[in-house]
């Protein structure tokens, strides 16, 4: 009997053969893979690309214009005959050839960075291809780019230095040396302008304590007030006859008053001298930063007249300046002193550089494409830059290799470590990377303890059954709610209930308080409550756990008076007629009654805490029960148990999932937005300024930064880099607290494992 | 075989314990005591002495309650959310279920040893001076002392004195169980409880254990469950065969093993069952 008959082959089914199935999940894993390193592949890209530094190049246009920018990248686009009409005429033309009877065609423009923001009023340009007469791009040697503190980049030629050069120097060399010093007055001059605004925090302090002495006694101080000032104003010095001078006039107010006045009096006083001097001091680092100044040629064309210049008598050879052109420029001398150099960039237009002896060139733009026997001639617009302004100057299409990998390197130290220029279009996301950092951190510490032993009870202590099992999908569910709910919650729970009764009392958290009777016949019967419960507590904990219905009752009652106390006490504070805010005298502005470092901490928290629960009981589960009962058959306790044995063995799951959780907290932006989080603040919310963690501070948050740079900045377009760059960051910050995870949950399990079991 | 269908027809059946048994003195004494999982009884009136200075062996086909009842001396069995009891069973002079009774103060008096070997993550001196360190002991010579000593009496000190610092998890199965020995014996307790100490050794492992429980007898009161009959004949004094839930015959083991007063239990112990 052959085997075929015996049992009936499937071997044209499907499913039985492996090779299609094979096919099947395979391309499944492909396309997985390639999502995932195409979402990587391209932010790095993006990301590493942004930094590094692009030549400069010029172009000229079939219709005459001068196009200059730094290369970014060639874009395929549709070139139809609606948008024929945002060409000028000869390149509408060379399209319109180019359409032919087709409606469209896809063509290609060039993305380029122009900088120069302040005077071209955009910071990039798209060329046409078709619109391109120049054969090849030309790139000027000698163009220099300035990055600024403000206003963005800055491309043109240095014509002209408010100060002479010393024998032998270029003038990059003098320049650079000149920035140094420039960058140091600058310091002095922005450490001077934090100086002041401590000046003016300690003079509104002082006004705080009179206002506080104020509310405490319910007195009008406004016209004292406005007496002292108007006394202290007069006074040159702190000395002993102040108290004299103000005897008359604070005699009638209280001690804590008179305090708060004299206070007031002596800071102004102070404060009034020292404001004097440093105001001196910024006028006279203002007048020393103007007067080292230089003046750039920016690639924008000024007409200044047409002059006879026929395309037979100019040409590329020639290498003196001829006269029409020098008088046209009004350029100093003579024309024979200066040295020409012309640069063709278009049919009929040319780039012309004038140089005399060993002095910067001039350029200017020489156009004989109109008429056969004229050419208009063009200046090159002029515009001055303060030194203390740039905070980088190199030199693009000079740079070697090793050059622009060094430029490449100071943007990226400048990125990581310094502040945001330009409403943090340029310069660095310090700020955001520091506010990102602590937030996570006191989140952490919050989630922690709460998460861990929120997971200990139910999973150690708890009883099973359906209100565990309901409480445990709800902790589950919660994971999954979207984070923008936390940051409404966040905004009015945290911010505007506890943060306003932190501020103003009930009143401010939107509570009405209760007169003081009704409150304190209240506190009375809380106390009882509470002593009921604590009596019935204590009864529990002496009676035998027999399981009877007595019992029961007590333990249950006890648990259920212990949670109408807890209520009571919430009650109680939130209707307390005696509390009116720790910083009653600052309102209307709050203190933490809006979004700032604590409660951004505190929503986070919530959002993670499901996070941390999960992986918290799961870690616990892991943990063998024959360690649990070995421990018990030990003599050792419940707690004993939990602290000698489950927790140390639970630890790596535990310290996982709570890295997991500060990697979804760092990335998080929804919520963000709400609590907290600003584009743009020099204000770290840890410093060196007491009291070093300033929990009441808006903070700057990497996530929140990608999204208000590349959505809700004034130039989206320009802030585009930046964006791909901090997302770069932030995706680093994640992997590398994820790989930390990992590491560390390896590390800690080799501890456990056993060699035979 | 009459009494062996009686107790799967689920009827009392009258234990047998020879007088042997009786006139020795108890370190244990289990008082008609039951258990129930929930609703379903798994301990039938259990009546039996453990005598003080001996090893007693619990022997029986799977699933007739030698584990849980070995178990509810020091009452492991309280970690089950759903186990009642009846009866009672007293330790020395103190009863064990009586209401009130601290467990924790109870186990102290006893050391178990499971299956499976549960050494603890970390090193074996923790591991042995675990007991100790729960009651709080803090002096190190004490502790040192208690180690040598558990370690001596669970034979492995030997092997393992050049390495206390190193974790337990690294002995091989058969030191990984007499390491948990020596913790049992590290409190000195008044009972020993032996679950299936070998079910998880291979013969090398398992001999040097038996070689163990010889040595400890006469110190301790050892009560083992075991499945391995040779076992039973080899390191016990007294043997009880129980099945179902249900003591049918408890003798001295020689007299259990070569002629017992029930002929199911002859059967069982012959092999002709179970």
């Amino acid at each position: 009997m052959s085997s075929s008959t015996r049992r009936q082959r499937s071997g044209n089914h499907l499913r039985a053969q492996g090779e299609p199935l094979i096919w099947l999940t395979g391309g499944m894993f492909a396309i997985a893979c390639f999502m995932i390193i195409g979402l990587l592949g391209f932010v790095l890209y993006q990301g590493l690309a942004t930094l590094w530094p692009r030549s400069y190049l010029l172009l000229g246009t079939l219709d005459g214009e001068l196009v200059a920018g730094e290369y970014r990248e060639r874009r395929s686009y549709v070139l139809s005959r609606q948008n024929l009409d945002d060409l000028l005429p000869k390149s509408r033309e060379a399209a319109q050839s180019q359409l032919d009877n087709r409606s469209e065609v896809t063509s290609h423009q060039w993305y380029l960075r122009t900088g120069n923001f302040e005077v071209i009023n955009r910071h990039f340009q798209f060329v046409p291809e078709i619109s391109i007469a120049s054969r090849e791009p030309f790139h000027p040697p000698d163009i220099w780019l300035l990055e600024r503190r403000q206003w963005g980049n800055l491309y043109g030629f240095p014509k002209k230095l408010s100060w002479e050069l010393e024998q032998g120097e270029t003038a990059i060399q003098a320049v650079r040396s000149a920035m140094i010093e420039a960058a140091k007055t600058n310091r002095l001059f922005e450490r001077a302008k934090r100086e002041l605004e401590q000046l003016d925090r300690r003079l509104s302090n002082a006004r705080l304590r009179v206002r506080e002495a104020e509310l405490a006694d319910g007195s009008d101080l406004q016209r004292l007030a406005d007496d002292v000032l108007a006394t202290a104003v007069n006074i040159p010095r702190v000395d002993d006859t102040l108290s004299a001078h103000l005897k008359p006039i604070i005699e009638t107010a209280s001690q804590k008053e008179r305090k708060a006045l004299e206070h007031l009096a002596r800071e102004t006083i102070s404060v009034q001298s020292q404001q004097i001097s440093i105001n001196e001091e910024l006028a006279r680092l203002e007048q020393e930063m103007r007067s080292r100044s230089l003046v750039m040629q920016l690639p924008v064309l000024d007409f200044r007249g047409e002059v006879a210049l026929s395309a037979d008598s100019f040409g590329l050879s020639q290498t003196s300046c001829p006269e029409p052109l020098h008088t046209v420029l009004g350029l100093e001398g003579k024309a024979d002193d200066y040295k020409m150099k012309v640069i063709l960039i278009s049919e009929g237009h040319f780039l012309v550089s004038l140089q005399q002896s060993n002095a910067i060139p001039v350029y200017a733009w020489v156009d004989i494409a109109a008429s056969k026997n004229t050419a208009k001639i063009h200046a090159l617009r002029e515009h001055q830059v303060l030194l203390s302004d740039i905070v980088r100057l190199i030199e693009p299409n000079r740079l070697s290799w090793t050059g622009k990998l060094g430029v490449y390197g100071s943007r990226w130290w400048e990125f990581l470590f310094g502040e945001p220029r330009e409403a943090g279009v340029e310069g660095g996301v310090f700020p955001a990377i520091w506010g990102t950092i602590v937030m996570t951190l006191i989140m952490s510490m919050v989630v922690m303890p709460f998460g861990v032993l929120a997971a200990l009870y139910m999973r150690e202590y708890a009883k099973g059954g359906w209100l565990l099992s309901t409480i445990r999908i709800s902790i589950n569910n919660l994971a999954g709610v979207p984070s923008i709910v936390y940051g409404v919650f966040g905004l009015s729970f945290f911010c505007y209930t506890i943060g306003g009764y932190i501020d103003g009392g009930p009143v401010k958290a939107g509570f009405t308080p209760w007169p003081e009777t009704t409150w304190f016949s209240a506190l009375a019967l809380l106390a009882i409550i509470g002593l009921v419960a604590f009596t019935l507590s204590f009864l529990t904990g002496r009676s035998k756990p027999d399981g009877s219905i007595g019992r029961r009752l007590l333990s249950t009652g006890s648990g259920l008076l212990w949670l109408a106390t807890l209520a009571g006490i919430v009650l109680l504070l939130a209707k307390t007629p005696m509390f009116d805010g720790f910083y009653q005298a600052q309102l209307p502005n709050p203190t933490f009654g809006k979004g700032c470092l604590l409660w951004a901490a505190c929503t986070l928290a919530l959002l993670t805490l499901p996070v941390v629960i999960v992986a918290t009981e799961e870690a616990l589960a892991a943990v063998p029960n024959s360690l649990r009962e070995g421990s018990y058959a030990c003599g050792a306790g419940k707690w004993q148990t939990i602290e000698r044995i489950v927790l140390p063995y639970a630890r790596p799951g535990i310290i996982t999932g709570f890295i997991l959780a500060m990697a979804r907290g760092a990335g998080e932006v929804a919520p963000m937005m709400l609590v907290g989080a600003i584009p743009l603040t020099s204000d770290l919310p840890l410093d060196m300024e007491f009291p070093f963690l300033h929990g009441s501070r808006s903070f700057m948050h990497l996530g929140f930064q990608i999204y208000a740079l590349g959505f809700q900045s004034q130039n989206s377009e320009a802030a585009k880099p930046m964006v791909f760059t901090a997302t770069l960051l932030l995706l680093t910050i994640v992997t590398l607290l994820n790989l930390t995870a990992i590491w560390l949950r390896a590390r800690l399990r080799k501890r456990f494992q056993s060699s035979q079991f | 075989m009459n009494r062996l269908k009686a107790i799967a027809d689920g009827q009392d059946i009258e234990s047998v314990v020879h007088d042997e048994v009786l006139s020795r003195e108890p370190v244990l004494t289990i008082q008609d005591f039951s258990l129930y999982y929930g609703r379903k009884q798994a301990l039938h009136h259990i009546t039996m002495p453990i005598a003080k200075g001996l090893v007693t062996a619990l022997v029986g086909p799977s699933g007739c309650g030698k584990s849980t009842l070995l178990r509810s001396v020091n009452r492991m069995n309280d970690l089950i959310d759903s186990v009642s009891i009846e009866g009672d069973m007293v330790l020395g002079k103190d009863s064990i279920f009586a209401p009130g009774v601290d467990v924790i103060q109870l186990r102290k008096r006893m050391g178990m040893v499971f299956q499976k070997p549960n050494p603890f993550p970390m090193s074996i001196f923790e591991n042995v001076v675990y007991p100790l360190r729960i009651d709080g002991e803090r002096n190190k010579s004490t502790l040192m002392q208690v180690c040598e000593q558990s370690l001596r009496g669970a034979a492995l000190w030997d092997e393992v004195k050049d390495r206390l610092g190193e974790s337990g998890l690294g002995l091989s199965g058969g030191q990984q169980q007499r390491l948990c020995i020596a913790r049992a014996i590290a409190s000195d307790p008044e009972v020993l409880l032996l679950d299936e100490p070998c079910s998880a050794l291979d013969p090398i492992a398992t001999s040097k254990i038996e070689d163990l429980i010889e040595k400890l007898k006469g110190d301790y009161s050892i009560l083992i469950v075991t499945h391995n009959m040779q076992q039973a004949s080899r390191i016990s004094d007294h043997t009880a065969f129980m099945y179902l839930g249900r003591l049918v015959e408890m003798g001295p083991t020689s007299t259990i093993f070569t002629r017992p007063k029930l002929q199911e239990t002859e059967d069982y112990i012959t092999g002709r069952f179970g």
